[in-house]
């Protein structure tokens, strides 16, 4: 069974020969702390990775340049952004201030040829192998950060509702050709990515989740769906309270179940495993990044002793493997998964047992 | 209901014009402006801060209450500054090096504010011999450090050592926060508080300077 063959079969929640694992990102010091000068797509084979992340903020997105020195740069959507040798940008300037800056935008290209580049080169490596997975970043997520800003945005929930509709529309038009555009190059799977919750909670309740953010996640999902794709949905957070909503739009699986907000791989598969794919949840936190390799061998095989029963599970990190993570963690992580996720996992575990309810409600 | 009620019972709705009209009402009307910080602001946000906590508001209703805070203080400060009642402290905050996410402390900011603490904002990557510039400048009673990402959280216990090095340390409190720190990582650096949230932060700032 290859890696595409294995995602397929536990999207169906069914049990494949082993549970699979890919990285959204693996970061170029993690790589070459394992092997010198090994790129992105090197290393699936190398460490017989499942899948790759082709993410769209990083290889999709246009950034043009205002300082480079400082690593300042204008991103398509019109935010000034500022990089830091530890992150990904953060746009500091939002691109709308008002309502008529709007009235005015033109939204960028989603059909220029370059932002499949990046794609077509994991296609033509893994196509029909590895299982490809294409980076979309949640409607909110853009409006959020890089229209509105997030205070902004915020605010404008309750005063200004309205723009934020409209920009959500526009952003959603942009991103539903996109993923045609992805699917025709290849792709096999979409992640939408973006937070809707911090550690505490979610950023909004779930009553505005349901006005605000679901109708721009369901039209993704339903597009990837009749396309013949599949769809899986990130946000880090304490998730629990909107958990049933993002499942109703129809998403085939949720990431990370994020274990530095308290979740508990085994309350969700208690709750969802008949519904959707379990993705995560190593800590890519403390533990991959401070902790030894035999606590990341503890916590992995608990991953899949919760989460793995029946199929159903992509065991990953809980974001991404950053550049704080120790390349020896990483390797255990993988090495782990391969040892201990082979099914039956009953010959594996003594006390496979999923929680009978959950202590959230 | 009272016109100090009625300012709190504006603010926790997040209604910013009426807060600001019911406070320039109440300042016209011989109300002292310290009476009003202390009876309708600040319980008000502790309000909000309580529904925050317990899951009934989230950030935009946060958001709107602060934006009304502000507005209201706004009214204030004139008749504080003349009244003799200035702040009731100093603290200065920002997100360490390496690391640009701002909005958990921008919210912190916001709180604090309304609280009547004079803040200084140093922003976000900012190096350690810059915190210890600040303190020594802005002779702050408090200093927050926010680190969001893993990889950025070593940089808290640099900067604390750099107040050590530079003979700061003991002038000030220092009170760290972010999504990966932890109230056993705090200890383990030597900080004298954790803000596991903004509300927590202010709570444990009033405690520095004598107040609950």
């Amino acid at each position: 069974m290859n890696g595409l063959q294995r995602m397929h079969k536990v999207l169906k929640l069914e049990e494949p020969d082993r549970v699979p694992h890919f990285e959204f990102l693996i970061d170029k010091k993690v790589r070459n702390g394992i092997k010198p000068g090994i790129s992105a797509e090197e290393i699936i084979d190398y460490l017989d990775i499942d899948g790759i992340g082709v993410g769209d903020k990083g290889s999709a997105h246009r950034y043009t340049p205002i300082d480079e020195a400082k690593k300042v740069y204008r991103d398509q959507w019109g935010a000034i952004v500022k990089f830091s040798e530890e992150s990904a940008g953060i746009p500091t300037e939002p691109a709308i201030k008002s309502d008529s800056d709007f009235d005015n935008y033109v939204m960028p290209d989603p059909d220029e040829d370059w932002r499949y580049d990046n794609l077509k080169k994991a296609v033509q490596r893994l196509k029909g192998e590895k299982a490809i997975f294409c980076g979309v970043t949640d409607v909110f997520d853009i409006v959020k950060e890089s229209f509105l800003g997030d205070i902004a945005l915020f605010t404008d929930l309750i005063r200004n509702p309205g723009l934020v509709h409209r920009m959500s529309q526009g952003v959603l038009d942009y991103q539903l050709k996109y993923i045609t555009n992805c699917a025709e190059a290849g792709a096999d799977f979409f992640f939408i990515n973006g937070d809707y919750a911090v550690t505490n909670g979610p950023m909004v309740s779930p009553k505005m989740a349901a006005e605000f953010l679901m109708p721009y996640l369901k039209p993704i999902v339903d597009h990837v769906h009749k396309l013949g794709s599949f769809c899986f949905k990130h946000s880090d957070g304490l998730l629990w309270p909107l958990f049933d909503l993002i499942v109703a739009t129809g998403v085939d699986g949720i990431h990370p179940i994020d274990p530095e907000a308290g979740m508990d791989m085994g309350e969700a598969k208690a709750r969802y495993g008949d519904k959707i794919c379990l993705l995560g949840n190593v800590d890519c936190g403390p533990l991959l990044t401070w902790g030894t390799a035999e606590e990341v061998r503890q916590s992995t095989k608990e991953c899949l002793r919760k989460g793995g029963k029946g199929g159903g599970l992509i065991c990953m990190s809980s974001n991404s493997i950053h550049s704080g993570v120790k390349p020896e963690n990483y390797m255990a992580m993988v090495e782990t998964i391969h040892e201990y996720g082979q099914y039956p996992l009953e010959d594996r575990f003594d006390n496979l047992v999923i929680p009978g309810s959950g202590k959230w409600s | 209901m009272s016109d100090l009620g009625k300012i709190k019972d504006s603010l926790i709705s997040g209604d910013t014009e009426k807060t600001e009209a019911l406070t320039r009402a109440a300042l016209e009307a011989g109300v002292a402006a310290k009476e009003i910080l202390d009876k309708s602001l600040v319980p008000g946000l502790d309000e909000v801060g309580r529904k925050f906590q317990a899951g009934e508001y989230f950030f935009p209703e946060l958001l709107v209450a602060g934006e009304a805070t502000k507005a209201a203080m706004a009214c204030l400060k004139p008749s504080l500054s003349s009244g003799g009642a200035t702040t009731v402290g100093k603290y200065v905050i920002g997100t360490v090096k390496g690391d640009i996410h701002d909005i958990g402390k921008n919210i912190v900011i916001m709180m604090l504010e309304g609280n009547g603490w004079d803040v200084t904002d140093l922003g976000t990557d900012v190096p350690a011999d810059q915190f210890c510039q600040a303190v020594k400048d802005e002779a702050c009673q408090v200093l927050g450090l926010a680190a969001l990402l893993t990889t950025t959280i070593p940089r808290l216990v640099e900067t604390i050592e750099a107040l050590k090095a530079s003979g700061l340390r003991d002038k000030v409190k220092v009170m760290v926060g972010g999504v990966s720190v932890s109230q056993d990582y705090a200890d383990q650096i030597g900080a004298d508080a954790y803000g596991r949230d903004a509300f927590e932060a202010v709570v444990k700032a009033r405690k520095f300077i004598g107040k609950s």
